[in-house]
């Protein structure tokens, strides 16, 4: 098991911009972190130059306090499993397991110990026998898992490997990973756009965005404090709620008490969670406002009910910018009512709309 | 095509044989001439059906020869023939195999040179650089061996073109994992490569085991002594002889015969065949 360290990693495609800049940061041993971003910002190229099927332009990688820049993938004790999971199509079940120890010079019987285990704990041994195109897309994905753990590395890496399942698979062999990676303590490094994958999988969280790192975190505290409007969006469904607030003019019609926010001079973004979003239910009492939450009255326009949860998306003062809710339960209010929302003041962000950075400002 | 209409049917089953009838038919007459005796077809009394002489005839011609022409067993250009296509086809594959293997899966200095000289001699057949590889296979002092029978048919880039398509269809993702499991270029070659290879390869080998199979301008011009020749070739004398008449019952018989190792080929790699020029196993 090992500690995977990157300092000031590049890496640049022959003759085009970077695709990834200056990232840093250290994945403790048996640690499980998970990269996240929108398509294209470079999650998959960091993955490639720790797993060494990428060379790394700029900074250094290590794996275990070794410096692997010039380590050929094989030697550098890694497992990977691949979005199309990648198997040899002409060798059975066992045999793209095996394939890997084989070229190791491991003795067949230990070889076949390991296949054994693999199988039993990934409930693959009736498949043994079969080529991979005999078998179902979460079957396929189970003996990419297994050709990665019968080698017992000291890191596994992860590049969408469930993205090609049905939402339902998907859930479940989320927690298989996670158990599994738990049970045999192996640091693994993770990269995803699903951010509930991201959410629930990752001991670590490591937003990127256009090649560059947004924010590192464990995910509740990137919940909670995000630490830039993108992360702010990217994390949490549906995304935050954001509003310009300047400096000095009256907040847009329906939005009150924002003044006591320290506004900078180029103004901010106000950001709010949609299930942060109070609104009492009919009949019950009208929700109290305390001193420093902001009030919004929305004209709800759509209303989507999923069984445990209702969004509501409304206007702001009937004309202004579209907000989302989301509460509890069942929450039918007919559109063209307007309502007021309360978000208490711990839950509200402040950006800084010059750089998007956020405001820490309140205790 | 689940239709069902009687006398489209008919008509498409009618044109279907009589297209069969025109291919085979000729076939059949020489499967009975080989099978009669010389005045038979001398008197131009050839029939239908084939006569007693068809296990005579064989054995003669494989034996021992014809009377007066040639004079020589068939059974040696037949062998001289097998060698030849074994050789080209075998030879074409391999080299192929490796240089469409170097072009895809390595990165050296003048790749895409390489690979478009190796396209050029697509425009370079034997046949138009027969002079000069004349010369060469002679200085080399290659005349009536199997060497210079072979090599000059062997260096050519269609087997290359294909294979190289077929490398480029193959994901990237399997090379990776490879070499993740520890196999290095030669191992993913032989581990991944070939395996998948495999029907792609089917079908080279029965085009190229015919196209050498096939071969005549180079064979009547690299080979002079009588133990080399090729069975094309010693039809071609069967045929054409001088002061005496052509022995056709046993001319027949050694194109039947000539046709047999191609039939066989195609029979034995029918089922890759069909499936490596229709499907790929990914
Ligand atoms: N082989 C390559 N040559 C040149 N540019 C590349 C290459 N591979 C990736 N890129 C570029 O590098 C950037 C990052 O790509 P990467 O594959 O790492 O994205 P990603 O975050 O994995 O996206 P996705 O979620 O879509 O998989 C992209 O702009 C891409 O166009
Ligand atoms: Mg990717």
């Amino acid at each position: 098991m090992a500690e995977v360290a990157l300092s000031a990693v590049g890496k640049i495609y022959a003759g085009s911009v970077p695709a990834v800049k200056d990232i840093t940061f250290a994945v403790p041993d048996g640690g499980f972190c998970v990269l996240v971003g929108p398509s294209g910002c470079g999650k998959s190229t960091l993955l490639r130059m720790i797993a060494g099927l990428e060379t790394i332009t700029m900074g250094e990688v290590s794996i275990g306090n070794r410096v692997v820049n010039r380590v050929e993938p094989m030697d550098r004790d890694i497992a990977m499993v691949f979005q199309n999971y990648a198997l040899y199509p002409h060798m059975s079940v066992y045999d793209n397991m095996a394939y890997g120890l084989r070229n190791r010079k491991t003795p067949e019987p230990e070889i076949a110990a390991r296949v054994a285990e693999a199988a039993r704990i990934l409930e693959l041994e009736p498949y043994l026998k079969r080529r991979p195109r005999e078998l179902s897309g979460g079957q396929r994905q189970r003996v990419a898992m297994g050709r990665a753990i019968v080698r017992k590395p000291q890191v596994f890496l992860f590049d969408e490997p469930l993205s090609n399942l049905d939402a339902k698979l998907r859930g479940a062999m989320r927690v298989e990973i996670k158990k599994l990676q738990r049970q045999l303590g192996v640091t693994a490094i993770y990269v995803t756009h699903d951010q509930l994958e991201a959410m629930t999988l990752a001991d670590m969280l490591v937003v990127m965005n256009q090649g560059v790192v947004e924010q590192i975190g464990d995910p509740l505290t990137l919940y909670e404090r995000p630490a830039t409007t993108f992360v702010a969006q990217f994390i949490g469904a549906p995304p935050m709620n954001m509003i310009e607030l300047s400096p000095g003019a009256a907040p847009p019609p329906g939005l009150d008490g924002v003044q006591s926010l320290p506004v900078p001079p180029a103004g901010a973004l106000l950001g709010i969670r949609p299930e942060h979003l109070a609104v009492s239910a009919d009949g019950e009492p009208p929700i109290t406002d305390r001193p420093g939450d902001v009030d919004l009255d929305l004209t709800i326009d759509a209303v989507e009910a999923v069984g445990a949860e209702t969004y509501l998306h409304g206007r702001l003062g009937g004309v202004g910018q579209s907000f989302t809710a989301r509460e509890h339960g069942k929450m039918l209010l007919p559109p063209g009512t307007t309502r007021r929302f309360i978000a208490r003041r711990e839950h509200l962000h402040l950006f800084d709309a010059a750089t998007g950075r956020r405001i820490e400002a309140r205790s | 095509m689940v239709e069902n209409r009687p006398l489209a049917d008919l008509v498409s089953h009618a044109i279907l044989i009589l297209g069969v009838a025109i291919v085979a038919f000729p076939v059949y007459l020489a499967l009975v001439a080989s099978s009669s005796d010389p005045t038979t077809i001398a008197n131009g009394q050839l029939g239908l059906l084939p006569e007693g002489h068809l296990f005579e005839n064989y054995w003669k011609v494989l034996f021992e020869g014809t009377e007066r022409s040639t004079k020589q067993p068939m059974i040696v250009p037949l062998f001289n023939s097998l060698v030849m296509a074994l050789i080209i086809s075998t030879g074409k594959i391999a080299i192929s195999l490796i240089s469409a293997f170097a072009i895809i899966y390595f990165r050296f200095p003048f790749r895409h040179t390489a690979f478009w000289v190796i396209f050029i001699t697509l425009m370079l057949p034997v046949e138009v650089r027969i002079y000069p590889t004349y010369k060469i296979v002679a200085d080399l002092g290659l005349l009536n061996t199997y060497a210079g029978l072979t090599i000059p048919l062997i260096a050519s880039a269609t087997a290359t073109l294909l294979f190289r398509q077929f490398f480029m269809t193959v994901p990237d993702e399997l090379l990776e994992a490879s070499k993740i499991d520890g196999a290095g270029p030669w191992m993913f070659f032989k581990d991944t490569l070939l395996p998948l290879s495999m029907t792609s390869i089917a079908a080279m080998f029965v085009i190229q085991f015919i196209y050498g199979w096939n071969q005549y301008l180079w064979p009547l011009l690299i080979t002079t002594s009588d133990d080399m020749q090729t069975i094309v070739i010693g039809i071609q004398k069967m045929l054409y002889v001088t002061d005496a008449l052509t022995e056709w019952q046993l001319a027949m018989a050694t194109t039947i015969l000539a046709m047999l190792p191609p039939v066989v080929v195609v029979v034995l790699m029918q089922k890759l065949f069909v499936k490596g020029l229709t499907e790929t196993e990914k």
